[in-house]
């Protein structure tokens, strides 16, 4: 169960403050799959950002499991989205100089899994996306778009997390291939009972979640 | 994989790259190397020196060097002063006389020579001045004395035997504190007169009875003789006289003390030198050689932070996005430095090994040119004429002669690389390494991984 409340981060900028996020409270059911649509600017990763701990809101409670993310020290933050959480970008974020499968490796490092059990399991979790045979041993510029979302899902599905964070997953690969990882992450939504948090410009695609939030200058609206 | 050895891994990640900061690193090494060889090397030198030259103080009177020059010796209160001095341990007290013809029934073992004519030449006018005999107090008898062969030298000492360093080729030492009428024979004027242990011979009208024969190295202190200070005072009718005194220090570090309350208690009646002083100012250009060659230490290892530094600097900023993907996947700070960190020291060792190589191979000519373009400042320091001695009228009492020995030192430094100067280097390289991952380290820290999630 993941509750947000009175979520608000403020930017100090040159033009005074900015509120990128608004009082924005709602919550979401464990492998519940939302989506989150809204004008360039209106918010979603900043709220992305903060579901992951990648930053801390200006205020506001996130409460995932009994336990306030906001409140969380930085090293906490660290082990929090280790653990908890599983991040897919719009550009990948692949390690460039590392394979498919040293890249799905790395998220089992830093997620505590003993180092004679992160190749095995990585080839897994890559069977489970559908990267197979000689493309795990590539490295992430010789592998397609496509290809190298599927090698950021294993990633991000590496140490099992609650709550998937997606930040325009389908962004920069054609509509076909779009779908196509969309229908992976809606099929590992209902295997592995992840939530999954994805932001999307796709209506077509928003349109088949659990339940779509819109942004709007920073405020939440059901849409 | 773990982060260390993905550091390494990505050090050489862009071979371009790694080759240029490696290249540069290395130069700033080879030039750390060679400066801490060459200094360690003139170091080394610097203390041998010292160390040669001992802790012995020469104290002649003024005036007087060997038997050239004029003036008084020093008198016995003067060597009681001299053996008071705090630090000083011993002192060698001698007086040198020379023997003409009518003086005794040795044949001289020298040959007179171009040299030794043009030496003597003025030594009929100036027989006043020489200590003379008492059989010879007759001008007459003066000056036909002198102008007679070469003359044999005859050396009263307190030390016949020079603390050891004379070495005998049959008999033994005698006592240099008795008035007996003994004698050492150098091993040429033994030869030329057939004697040996238990001979006599006959010396100011008194029969010496000779005791040993001993050699140097020196062909004119072979030609000589040694007796009993006191004997050879009372013989020539100076009482308590003698022209050179060598005071022992107790040690090295009291040389300059000694000398300085030496100055005071003789003041300008006695020519104070000693080795130390001499190799103290012949190693002074040697000294700001290790001094320039300390900045180059400095110069190149400062040189070598700066570019790891850098290179570092710009890696981390280039990959300000990775750094936030790693800490949004779960990564610590921690675990981002030591990978950057084992990227920085890969190649400081690279670059350190080659430095290394070039730096051992080239230290050799570098010390060699270093010392070379200082010695121009280090031979002016020198005194000219000083330690020669002027041949056969030279220092009888000096057994070893302290300036062809020091000269000699500048021309032999050799540079060794010790395991010291290797330790040194290869500290001074993780230091820099460390120096260079630890600003680094700071940009790392100050990455949010909130940044990964902005558009580019
Ligand atoms: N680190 C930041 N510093 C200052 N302003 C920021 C920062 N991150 C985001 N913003 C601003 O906050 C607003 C929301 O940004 P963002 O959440 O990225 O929007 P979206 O992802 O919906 O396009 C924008 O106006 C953006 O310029
Ligand atoms: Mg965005």
């Amino acid at each position: 169960m993941l509750s947000v409340k009175n979520l608000t981060r403020t930017y100090n900028s040159a033009e005074g403050e900015l509120v990128a996020l608004d009082n924005v409270s709602f919550s979401v059911k464990d492998g519940e799959f939302v989506s989150i649509i809204g004008k360039s600017g209106s918010g979603k990763s900043t709220l992305l950002s903060l579901l992951g701990a990648l930053d801390t809101p200006t205020s506001g409670s996130i409460m995932v499991d009994d336990e306030d993310i906001a409140k969380l020290s930085l090293v906490k933050q660290t082990a929090y989205r280790a653990r908890k959480i599983g991040f897919v970008f719009q550009h990948y974020n692949l390690i460039t100089n590392l394979s498919a499968l040293e890249n799905v490796m790395l998220a089992l490092e830093y997620g505590g899994v003993p180092a004679k059990d992160r190749k095995e399991r990585a080839i897994q979790l890559l069977d489970e996306v559908g990267v197979e045979g000689g493309m795990r041993l590539r490295k992430p510029g010789k592998l397609s778009g496509g290809q190298q979302q599927r090698v950021s899902i294993a990633r991000a599905l590496a140490n099992q997390p609650a709550i998937i964070l997606a930040d325009e997953p389908t962004g920069n690969l054609d509509s076909t291939t779009g779908k196509k990882i969309f229908d992976l992450l809606h099929k590992l939504s209902r295997t592995e009972n992840t939530t999954i948090i994805a932001v999307t410009h796709d209506l077509d695609i928003a349109g088949k979640t659990d339940r779509t939030f819109k942004l709007r200058d920073g405020k939440l609206q059901q849409a | 994989m773990n982060p260390i050895s993905r550091g390494i891994k990505n050090a050489l990640r862009s071979p371009v790259r790694a080759g240029a900061i490696i290249l540069m690193l290395a130069v700033s090494i080879t030039l750390l190397v060679s400066m801490l060889v060459a200094r360690a090397s003139i170091n080394d030198k610097i203390n041998e020196v010292k160390a040669t030259a001992g802790t012995n103080i020469t104290i002649t009177p003024a005036g007087i060097q060997g038997f050239m020059g004029g003036g008084d010796p020093l008198t016995s209160e003067q060597v009681s002063t001299i053996k008071d001095t705090d630090h000083v341990a011993s002192i060698t007290a001698t007086l040198s006389d020379q023997l003409g013809d009518d003086d005794t029934d040795l044949e001289s073992a020298l040959e007179l020579g171009s040299f030794g004519q043009r030496q003597q030449r003025f030594d009929s006018d100036s027989s006043e001045t020489t200590p003379t005999p008492p059989s010879d107090e007759t001008g007459e008898d003066g000056s036909r004395r002198i102008m007679g062969g070469p003359r044999t030298t005859v050396t009263g000492t307190t030390t016949p035997d020079n603390n050891g360093g004379l070495s005998f080729t049959s008999g033994e030492t005698i006592d240099g504190g008795s008035g007996d009428l003994v004698a050492l024979v150098g091993a040429t004027l033994a030869e030329k007169n057939e004697l040996s242990v238990g001979d006599t011979f006959t010396m100011y009208n008194k029969e010496f009875t000779v005791k040993g024969i001993f050699t140097t190295d020196n062909q004119f202190q072979d030609s000589g003789l040694i007796i009993p200070l006191e004997t050879l005072q009372t013989i020539t009718n100076q009482a308590g006289a003698v022209t050179s005194v060598t005071a022992t220090v107790d040690s090295s570090d009291n040389v300059a003390t000694v000398i300085e309350s030496l100055k005071g208690s003789l003041a300008d009646k006695a020519d104070i030198t000693s080795q130390v002083e001499q190799a103290e100012q012949n190693v002074s250009s040697l000294e700001s050689i290790a001094g320039l060659a300390l900045v180059g230490v400095i110069g190149a290892a400062g040189a070598g932070a700066i570019i790891i530094l850098l290179a570092m600097i710009m890696i981390v900023r280039e990959r300000r996005r990775e750094i936030g993907v790693i800490k949004a996947i779960g990564g610590t700070n921690r675990s981002v430095m030591t990978q950057f960190t084992s990227e920085a020291l890969t190649l400081t060792v690279v670059g350190g090994i080659v430095g290394l190589a070039i730096g051992i191979t080239v230290s050799g000519p570098m010390t060699n040119s270093l010392v070379t373009n200082g010695q121009t400042t280090a031979s002016s320091n020198q005194m000219p004429g000083r330690q020669g001695g002027p041949g056969g009228m030279g220092r009888p009492t000096n057994f070893n002669s302290p300036g062809a020995q020091i000269d000699q030192t500048f021309k032999d430094i050799s540079s060794t690389v010790t395991p010291e100067t290797l330790t040194a280097a290869i500290g001074i390289m993780l230091l820099i390494a460390i120096v260079g991952s630890a600003v680094p380290a700071w940009f790392i820290a100050n990455i949010k991984p909130a940044e990964v999630l902005r558009s580019e």
